[in-house]
């Protein structure tokens, strides 16, 4: 018998959760429960009124631990655990069930067995409530300097905005020279301004801030610490190679992409006249009056859109996913071709035009210039030969003219390349940093959290985590600004303690869990003469991984200790369990 | 087979006389025309545009079995000058095809 004096309270969630669960056979059937010292039910437990009524009775009563039996707790776990430390209550001692998800609206045909089962998981709760103990979060101080890596257009702007909040900035570029793709290039959509000067402009507020340092020809060699407090030692390339060491409270990856180089062969690509969208891009820049190929004017120019991209299936390694900056990127090269050279003839061979957003006018605008656009099936792709005439042909089954089966003389054949991840395998395994399926790095939630990786601390922006134009680029760059000074600005982090931890004197220090870690948060230490495993709690995600693989037993998980799971179990089980 | 020819548009009339480059195929025109063609304009126009000039000269009865009404001109939502445009492909049909 429990000596606990838990509160429990059920919700009715107006019906959302009563209508289907009688939630007072539930109060009733768990009233009895040991430890249990409170058990109401309510309209509503997130009104202000029953959260007022739970924290009167915490403090009235002298309870050490509360049960809510409501929504999801992505919903109301901080709603309660507020609650509870505002009535002088350890939040860690308040555990929610979430009967409206997993009794009420899931069992909508079984109204008996829905409250069976509301019965069981709050008599669940009860148990692991019970046996629950103060648990305090994690403080980990943090160092006011961050490390961006790659200095493009999104890694600039980023050291640029950081440095404006009075943040150190160490900034490392793996070439000789900052700038990336959009400093190589020339005029840019939307407002025609070149990429070069961007990137200058960029640079020259660069070299007004002291508080950034820039390493070119640099990399990231080592990481050790945590989220507020990293040490990274940077390697950089010069006559002889130096080591820098910096400590910093974050860090942002912004290494970008790399254009997709099409196979031998695949659309005509080896052929003279077959270039690649960048390609093209730098011949245009660099023509001063109208364009040549291999010195003659270009006239005719044929584009082949989704090169290297949503690719079908059965294509090795195939990248699935839409590159998003070509079809406008393309467009755009046409309408800087047309100005150069009015006369020119431009059909575009697409599968789907994606000229998404404000970039839609582009298109317009190019098909009013006389850009000619042709659509082809997906199953039917273009094929790219040289003609009898020494010409380049293409031919495609048009779908916009009915299927007709055109052929088209070109000088130049473009193919709109898509973006590519970046091979970095050096920093996936020095950070650590996970990659999606499309093999970019993976954001934690593509909308709620965008910049935030597993890592806790590193963060990602740019195209290094897909397919983004400049202008997104730059607004995720800035929101990695955002998300790194929150943290360094603060000084502090708080983290859950729901981690795991060691009982190091039954520890054999097998090294298994060392090994199993996802995140690198258990290492080996001496112990009085013998190695045993410790947990960094700045590190650990307490995802519990390690426990179950322990030969010895000896982790635990906090919140979720195995005498907890056992008993919650036994309660689940208690009808089964006394039947037999 | 068939071989775009760029300078077939531009043979037709000027540039700026004949403009369908801004229709996008939606249809629309096909589905408000009081004669029910269904080639004219868009399919007609494609024709033109990729300069497959003798699938515009095999429908010249098509061509001439508009009552320019504008219909399709008044709806198009690309302002495309519909009406104007088959004047030019019937003055190149007259010239080209029946030498007037």
């Amino acid at each position: 018998m429990s000596d606990r004096r838990i509160g429990v309270y059920i919700c009715h969630c107006g019906g959302n959760i009563s209508d289907y669960v009688d939630v007072d056979r539930v109060r009733k059937a768990v009233e009895g429960e040991g430890g249990v010292a409170v058990a109401k039910t309510a309209m509503f437990a997130c009104s202000d009124a029953t959260q007022q009524e739970m924290a009167s009775d915490i403090q009235e009563q002298h309870l050490d631990g509360l049960v809510v039996a409501s929504c999801s707790p992505k919903l109301h776990l901080h709603t309660f655990r507020d609650v509870a430390r505002r009535a002088g209550l350890n939040p860690f001692q308040y555990t929610q069930v979430n009967v409206r998800e997993q009794c009420s609206w899931a069992h909508t045909d079984d109204r008996e067995g829905a409250t069976d089962k509301a019965i069981r998981l709050v008599r669940g709760a009860i148990a692991r409530t019970a046996l629950t103990e103060p648990l305090e979060p994690i403080i980990i101080e943090t160092v006011p300097r961050v490390l961006v890596v790659g200095a493009g257009i999104s890694g600039l702007r980023a050291a640029i905005g950081l440095a404006d909040l009075g943040i150190s900035v160490y900034l490392v570029e793996k070439s000789p020279l900052a700038g990336g793709w959009i400093g190589k290039l020339g005029k840019m959509y939307p407002h025609g301004k070149d990429g070069k000067s961007l990137i200058a402009q960029l640079i020259n507020e660069l070299k007004k801030r002291e508080n950034i340092t820039l390493y070119t020809n640099a990399e990231i060699a080592e990481k050790s610490g945590s989220i507020g407090n990293f040490d990274v030692n940077l390697r950089v390339r010069g006559q002889e190679d130096t080591t820098i060491s910096v400590n910093v409270g974050s860090i942002i990856v912004a290494t970008g992409f790399d254009a997709y180089q099409p196979e031998e062969e695949e659309f005509g690509f080896g052929l003279d006249g077959v270039l690649t969208l960048p390609q093209f891009k730098e011949l245009l820049d660099s023509s001063a009056g109208r364009p040549v190929f291999n010195g003659r004017e270009i006239k005719n120019v044929a584009y082949i859109y989704c090169v290297g991209s949503r690719q079908q299936p059965e294509v090795e390694n195939a990248n699935r996913y839409c590159s998003r900056y070509c079809c406008n990127a393309a467009v755009h090269a046409s309408i800087i071709a047309l100005e150069k050279n009015p006369g020119m003839h431009q059909y575009h061979l697409y599968r789907d035009m994606r000229t998404y957003g404000k970039f839609e006018l582009m298109y317009s605008q190019a098909r009013e210039m006389g850009s000619y656009f042709l659509k082809f099936a997906d199953d039917g792709p273009p094929v790219v030969e040289r003609g009898y005439d020494g010409k380049l042909q293409v031919s495609l089954k048009d779908l916009l003219t009915f299927g007709e089966e055109i052929e088209i003389k070109a000088d130049v054949v473009v193919l709109v390349t898509g973006m590519v991840p970046r091979k970095s395998p050096e920093l996936v395994d020095v950070l650590k940093l996970p990659l999606g399926r499309d093999r970019f790095f993976n954001e934690i939630h593509p909308k709620l959290r965008p910049v935030e990786t597993m890592v806790d601390g590193v963060y990602i922006c740019g195209s290094c985590q897909g397919p983004k134009n400049s202008i997104e680029s730059v607004a995720s760059a800035l929101s990695a600004v955002t998300q790194s000074a929150s943290i360094l600005k603060k000084g502090y982090v708080d983290l859950e303690p729901l981690i795991a931890s060691v009982h190091q004197d039954l520890c054999n220090g097998c090294g298994e869990c060392v090994a199993t870690c996802p995140y690198a948060a258990i290492e080996m230490e001496q112990q009085q003469g013998r190695s045993v495993a410790a947990i960094n709690r700045a590190l650990c995600k307490g995802c519990g991984g390690c426990v179950p693989l322990c030969p010895a037993n000896a982790i635990d998980l906090k919140g979720y200790t195995d005498a907890q799971v056992r008993s919650m179990i036994d309660a689940l089980l208690k009808e089964t369990c006394q039947n037999e | 087979m068939a071989l775009v020819n760029p300078n077939f548009a531009e043979e037709i009339g000027k540039p700026e006389a004949f403009n369908a480059s801004a229709c996008m195929n939606c249809g629309v025109c096909s589905a408000v025309c009081p004669m029910g063609i269904e080639l004219l304009p868009r399919k007609l126009f494609r024709y033109v545009l990729l300069g497959l000039e003798d699938k515009v000269q095999k429908n010249s009865e098509t061509i001439y079995s508009c009552l320019l009404c504008k219909m399709c001109e008044a709806n198009c939502p690309a302002g495309v000058h519909i009406a104007e445009n088959v004047r030019s492909l019937r003055y190149y049909l007259n010239k080209k095809v029946y030498n007037l």
